[in-house]
C-alpha cells in the first residue's frame, strides 16, 4: 500500500494538453487581431509608391510621417478638411455623452429607489431599444429632423446618439444605485439635507464608477456611429469623421497610405480611452448579462 | 430559504389586498416620474414616434419628393411587393448566412479566448486589451483596413497566398460573388468576437471554484469539468450573448455598406443594406418601411427572449 502511494508521488504530472491547446489558440487569435492593425500602421508610414508594389514591401524601406503631417497640417487643404471632421466628431460625441449622463442619472435613480406604477414596464421598454434595427428609425427621424430644421445640424446627431447610450446607461447605473444602501441617504436627510442634496452629495459621488463607465460607453458609440451621420449630414464642413473618412476615400481614391493614416488617427482617441478606462468599459458591456 | 420566500409571498399578498387603485398610486408617486421624464421624453421622440411612423408609412405609397402631403393608403401592397420579389428571397438567404455564421464563429472564438484567458498568468490583462481593440475601433476604419488587405492587386492577403503557393495570382475577394460574403463575415468576426469573449469571461467568474476542484478530486478530466460544471453555469450568459450577437449582426450595416455596397450583383446584400438602398437610393420610403417592419417583427420576437433572460436576473435575488 505504502509502495503504491510512493509510486504515485514519483510519477510526473502529465502534460496538460488542453492548456497547451489554449495557449496555441490564443497565439493565433492574437495574430488574427493584431496583423490587420499592424498592416494599417505599416501602410500609413509608406509613400504612395511604396504601398503600390507587388510583391508588397513587408517593411517600409523609407518610412515617412508625411501622411500624418498632411492630415494634421492646419494650413493645407487636406489638413483643414480633416481637422474640421475631427473637431465635429469631438463636439458631437462630447455633447451627446454629457447630455446622455445627465438624462440617465435621474432615471436610473428613480428606477432603483422608487416603486411607482409602471416601473417595470417602463424599465424594460427602455431596454428594448437595443433590439430595434437602426433603419427603422432612419426614415422617420430623417423626416422629423427635416421638419425640425435640424438636417445638416449636429443637433440632430446629438439627439439621436443620446438615446443610443441611454438604455445601457440606465441599466448600468441602476445596478450601482441598487448597491448603495438607502440608509446613507436617510442619514443625510435626518441631518437636514433635502432629497436632492442627499442624492447629489451622497449618492452621486458613490456612483462615479458607474457614471464613468456609461460616459465612456456613450462616447465610443457616438464616435463610431455612421448610419445616422450619413443620412442627416450633407454639407462637407459638418461631417463627422466616419463620413469624412468615406468622403476622403472617394475624393482621393487611390491614396491608401493617407486613408490608413486617417483610420489610425480616428482610432487613437477611442483606443487610448479604452485602454485607460478598460475596467469601466468592460463593466459597461457585461453588466446586466452576468449575475455577480 | 423557503421560509423567507413564504414570508415574502405572504407580505406581497397582504400588500396587494390593501393596494389603492392605479390612479391613486400614480398620483402618490407623481414626483417620482419627474426623474424619468427627460429620459422618457427623449425616448418617446426618438423611438416611439419613429416606430409608429414607420408602421404608418409601410401602408402608404410615398412620392419621391417626400412631401408628406401626397401619400396614398395602399393597404398591404408594399408587403406583397416585397414578399413576392425574387430579390427579397436572395437578400434573406444572404442575411441568414451572414447572421448565422457571424454569430457562430464569434461565439466559438470568443468562448475559446475566454477559456484560455480564464487562468491567471502574466500578461493576461494586456492580451485581453489587445483582443478587444477591434471591438472598440470604428467599423468604418475596420472596413477600410480590410478593404486594403483584400485589395485585388496590392492586397497583402492575396500576396501572402501567392507567396505560400496557394494560388497563381492574387485573389479577388470582394469582386467575386462566391467569396464576397465569407470575406465580409471574416471582417465581422474580427470586429466582434471579443465582445463574446468578455461577456463569457465575466460569466466564467461566476463558476464556483470549489465545484471545479471537487470535480477534479472526483476524477473528472478537463473536458468533463468544462462540460458538466463550467458550461451549465454559462447558460444564462450564453443566451444573452448569442441574442445580442444575432441582433447586432441582423443590424449590421457599415461593413457590407463600406466594403461592397451590397455588390457584386447583390451577392453581399443583406436586409439592412437593401432597406437603405430602397429608402435613400430609390427613395421609396413606403416599401422600405414595410421592409423595416418585417425586420422589426423578427427583432421583437428576439427581444422577447432578451427581456425574459434579463428579467429573470432582475428578480432573481428574491426568487432564489
Amino acid at each position: 500500500m505504502t509502495a503504491l502511494v510512493g509510486d504515485r508521488r514519483v510519477t510526473r504530472k502529465p502534460i496538460d494538453w488542453w492548456r497547451w491547446a489554449g495557449r496555441v489558440f490564443l497565439f493565433f487569435m492574437l495574430l488574427f487581431t493584431i496583423l490587420p492593425m499592424a498592416w494599417m500602421v505599416l501602410t500609413s508610414i509608406k509613400t504612395q509608391f511604396a504601398a503600390f508594389q507587388y510583391p508588397p514591401q513587408w517593411w517600409p524601406k523609407e518610412p515617412t510621417l508625411d501622411n500624418y503631417v498632411k492630415l494634421l497640417n492646419p494650413f493645407g487643404a487636406v489638413g483643414q478638411e480633416f481637422l474640421q471632421y475631427l473637431w465635429n466628431s469631438i463636439f458631437v460625441s462630447l455633447c451627446s455623452t454629457i447630455l446622455g449622463v445627465a438624462v440617465a442619472v435621474p432615471a436610473a435613480y428613480a428606477f432603483s429607489r422608487f416603486r411607482f406604477p409602471g416601473r417595470r414596464f417602463l424599465f424594460f421598454s427602455v431596454l428594448l431599444r437595443n433590439m430595434f434595427p437602426s433603419v427603422i428609425f432612419l426614415m422617420p427621424l430623417f423626416l422629423l429632423m427635416r421638419w425640425l430644421g435640424l438636417i445638416n445640424n449636429p443637433g440632430s446627431l446629438i439627439l439621436t446618439y443620446l438615446t443610443f447610450g441611454l438604455p445601457l446607461s440606465i441599466w448600468l447605473l441602476k445596478g450601482f444605485y441598487d448597491n448603495i444602501p438607502v440608509q446613507l441617504e436617510q442619514a443625510a436627510r435626518i441631518d437636514g439635507a433635502t432629497r436632492f442634496q442627499a442624492f447629489f452629495l451622497i449618492v452621486m459621488p458613490l456612483s462615479s464608477p458607474g457614471i464613468i463607465a456609461t460616459a465612456i460607453y456613450s462616447f465610443i458609440l457616438a464616435w463610431n456611429e455612421y448610419v445616422f451621420a450619413l443620412t442627416f449630414l450633407n454639407s462637407k464642413e459638418k461631417l463627422t469623421l466616419p463620413i469624412g473618412l468615406q468622403h476622403f476615400f472617394t475624393e482621393y481614391a487611390t491614396d491608401w497610405p493617407g486613408l490608413m493614416a486617417a483610420s489610425f488617427i480616428m482610432s487613437v482617441p477611442v483606443v487610448v480611452m479604452f485602454l485607460i478606462l478598460q475596467k469601466y468599459f468592460v463593466r459597461a458591456l457585461t453588466e446586466g448579462a452576468v449575475k455577480h | 430559504m423557503s421560509i423567507s420566500t413564504d414570508q415574502l409571498a405572504a407580505a406581497s399578498a397582504s400588500a396587494r389586498a390593501s393596494r389603492p387603485n392605479l390612479f391613486t398610486r400614480v398620483a402618490q408617486h407623481r414626483a417620482d416620474y419627474l426623474y424619468i421624464a427627460p429620459a422618457l421624453l427623449v425616448m418617446l421622440l426618438v423611438i416611439a414616434y419613429p416606430v409608429w411612423f414607420t408602421i404608418q408609412l409601410s401602408f402608404e405609397k410615398t412620392s419621391p419628393s417626400l412631401s408628406l402631403a401626397d401619400q396614398t393608403f395602399v393597404g398591404f401592397d408594399n408587403y406583397w411587393t416585397i414578399l413576392k420579389s425574387q430579390s427579397f428571397r436572395d437578400v434573406t438567404v444572404n442575411t441568414i448566412i451572414w447572421t448565422v455564421f457571424s454569430t457562430l464563429f464569434s461565439f466559438v472564438l470568443g468562448l475559446g479566448c475566454a477559456l484560455a484567458l480564464n487562468r491567471a498568468f502574466v500578461g493576461r490583462g494586456v492580451m485581453r486589451a489587445i483582443l478587444l481593440i477591434p471591438y472598440v475601433i470604428s467599423a468604418v476604419a475596420a472596413s477600410y483596413i480590410w478593404r486594403w488587405l483584400y485589395h485585388s492587386d496590392f492586397g497583402v492577403i492575396g500576396a501572402l497566398a501567392v507567396q505560400f503557393g496557394l494560388t497563381q495570382h492574387p485573389i479577388n475577394f470582394l469582386d467575386n460573388t462566391t467569396s464576397v460574403l465569407p470575406s465580409l463575415i471574416v471582417v465581422n468576426v474580427w470586429k466582434e468576437f471579443s465582445f463574446a469573449m468578455i461577456m463569457l469571461m465575466a460569466g466564467l467568474q461566476t463558476v464556483p471554484d470549489q465545484l471545479l476542484r471537487a470535480a477534479q478530486v472526483d476524477g473528472a478530466n478537463t473536458w468533463n469539468r468544462f462540460w458538466h460544471v463550467t458550461f451549465p453555469h454559462l447558460r444564462g450568459v450564453t443566451l444573452v450573448t448569442v441574442l445580442l450577437l444575432i441582433v447586432a449582426n441582423l443590424n449590421s450595416f457599415i461593413i457590407p455598406w463600406i466594403m461592397t455596397g451590397g455588390g457584386p450583383a447583390g451577392a453581399s446584400d443583406i436586409w439592412i443594406t437593401s432597406i437603405y438602398n430602397i429608402a435613400f437610393g430609390r427613395v421609396r420610403f413606403g416599401i422600405a418601411s414595410a421592409y423595416s417592419v418585417i425586420l422589426f417583427l423578427v427583432m421583437i420576437s428576439l427581444g422577447y427572449f432578451y427581456v425574459r433572460a434579463l428579467a429573470g436576473k432582475d428578480d432573481g435575488a428574491i426568487v432564489e
